[in-house]
């Protein structure tokens, strides 16, 4: 198939591993489902933290089953990515260790307290989730697939994170005032979750013709804003001024993107920030210290005969 | 020999089983699949798997989800959270309400409840 058929034929679950795509249109969606992949993995490691720091049994269980969900949303995303021929799961694993493994803004900066759960687990989460359902209608067929499944468990992540909201904000003074201290750190990251405007955004025209993606970053952006601000003043925190986030005339919000920084944005999206080589630090001693598994698991289905082929 | 088969309705759709067909050979398994699953029902393409390719574990192996408590995963647990503010948490609710409404349906069925 040509890049034009391609861009013809676009549509929700379009396309499958039968069928013959471009080499464009392939390596475009592996960049997409890795980096997807990665962030989820990253995802998890940050959320591991919180099991230490969550005030009680219940929070400690439901957290350690949203980090069991993280990873096991990445297991299913790497498959995704395989099916298109251009990485393996293995190739992937080992980029993500060497920190040339892209992932989302959000992860690599370090969490030390449980204040910072909500920011995640509501925020985050729910941005991430904006998203994923739009993914839903991806073209790519096993992507949209692995959405069904990431979406059906996603949902628990972004209720349980406006629960601890909630608690958090009903409790003393000296709570809400750190909670809202927290916030006015994470709020600048959260805007940044979308990425670049779309005038910025390298990917985002062709992603879009050949229906990868189906909603820009800013359409993201904006309906995020306006389902989440009124959220989080619901449970009186307050809206910091910068970055600035305006209304427009047809009612929808948007943020003014000067106030953004930029800089620091693009230092992570290059790996390079001091929050990335810690957790991909962190990331990469994990998967040394789980070579064993790796090995146990290939050395035994080489040597089993494995499974018969066929007969035809 | 037995071959299984999947049948995906429309393009995108999942592959599901349908049932099974008698062939010595996947050539022929595809013409009775397609004979068989596909002539009358709408169709964008079949899978045929020998059956013996097949690996199963069952429910009295296996303790598939819903048979330990999960309720920490029902934010509900703490307190209210409504979840209609935003239509994609707000489906996830609404399928994980219906798969634990299955479960428990399953379980008293069975009468573990």
């Amino acid at each position: 198939m040509d890049i034009e058929t391609v861009k013809e034929r676009a549509g929700p679950r379009q396309f499958g591993p039968s069928d013959d795509m471009p080499e464009e249109y392939r390596r475009a969606a592996t960049r997409m489902i890795q980096f997807h992949a990665n962030s989820e993995v990253m995802g998890g490691y940050l959320d591991k933290e919180f099991t230490r720091h969550a005030p009680s049994l219940d929070r400690k269980l439901a957290n350690t089953a949203k980090v069991q969900d993280e990873i096991g949303h990445a297991q299913l995303l790497y498959r995704a990515a395989e099916t298109l021929g251009v990485k393996t799961r293995e190739e992937m694993l080992d980029e993500l260790q060497n920190g040339e493994g892209k992932f989302l803004n959000c992860f690599h900066y370090p969490v030390d307290s449980w204040y910072e759960a909500p920011m995640i687990d509501f925020f985050v989460d729910g941005g991430a989730m904006r998203r994923q359902a739009t993914l839903k209608s991806t073209s790519w067929t096993p992507y949209a697939h692995a959405m069904d499944k990431v979406c059906f468990e996603e949902g628990f992540h972004v209720k349980h994170g406006e629960s601890i909201l909630r608690e958090l904000m009903r409790g003393s003074k000296a709570t809400r005032e750190r909670t809202q201290e927290t916030f006015e750190e994470w709020w600048p990251r959260i805007l940044q979750f979308f990425g670049p405007t779309n005038d910025e955004s390298t990917h985002n025209d062709f992603a879009q013709e050949v229906g990868l993606k189906t909603t820009s970053n800013d359409e993201l952006r904006n309906s995020f804003l306006n389902m989440y601000v009124p959220k989080a003043e619901k449970y009186g925190l307050e809206i910091p001024e910068y970055p600035r986030i305006f209304e427009r005339d047809d009612g929808t919000m948007a943020v003014r993107e000067e106030d953004l920084d930029w800089d620091e944005f693009w230092t992570i999206a290059k790996n390079d920030y001091e929050g990335s080589h810690e957790q991909i630090g962190s990331r990469a001693r994990r998967q040394e210290a789980v070579a064993w598994v790796r090995e146990s698991l290939d050395s035994w289905e080489g040597s089993a005969a494995g499974t018969p082929q066929a007969a035809d | 020999m037995i071959w299984e088969v999947f049948r995906q309705e429309k393009p995108g759709d999942y592959h599901r089983h349908v049932g099974n067909v008698h062939a010595p050979d996947r050539e022929m398994a595809k013409l009775f699949a397609q004979i068989q699953h596909a002539r009358r029902m709408q169709t964008n393409s079949l899978w045929v798997v020998p059956q013996s390719e097949i690996g199963e574990v069952d429910a009295e192996e296996a303790a598939f989800g819903g048979r330990t408590d999960k309720s920490y995963r029902w934010a509900m647990t703490y307190n209210d959270i409504d979840a209609s503010f935003a239509k994609e948490v707000e489906d996830s609710e609404a399928e994980q309400r219906e798969a634990a409404k299955k479960r428990r349906e399953q379980l008293e069925s069975e009468g573990e409840a």
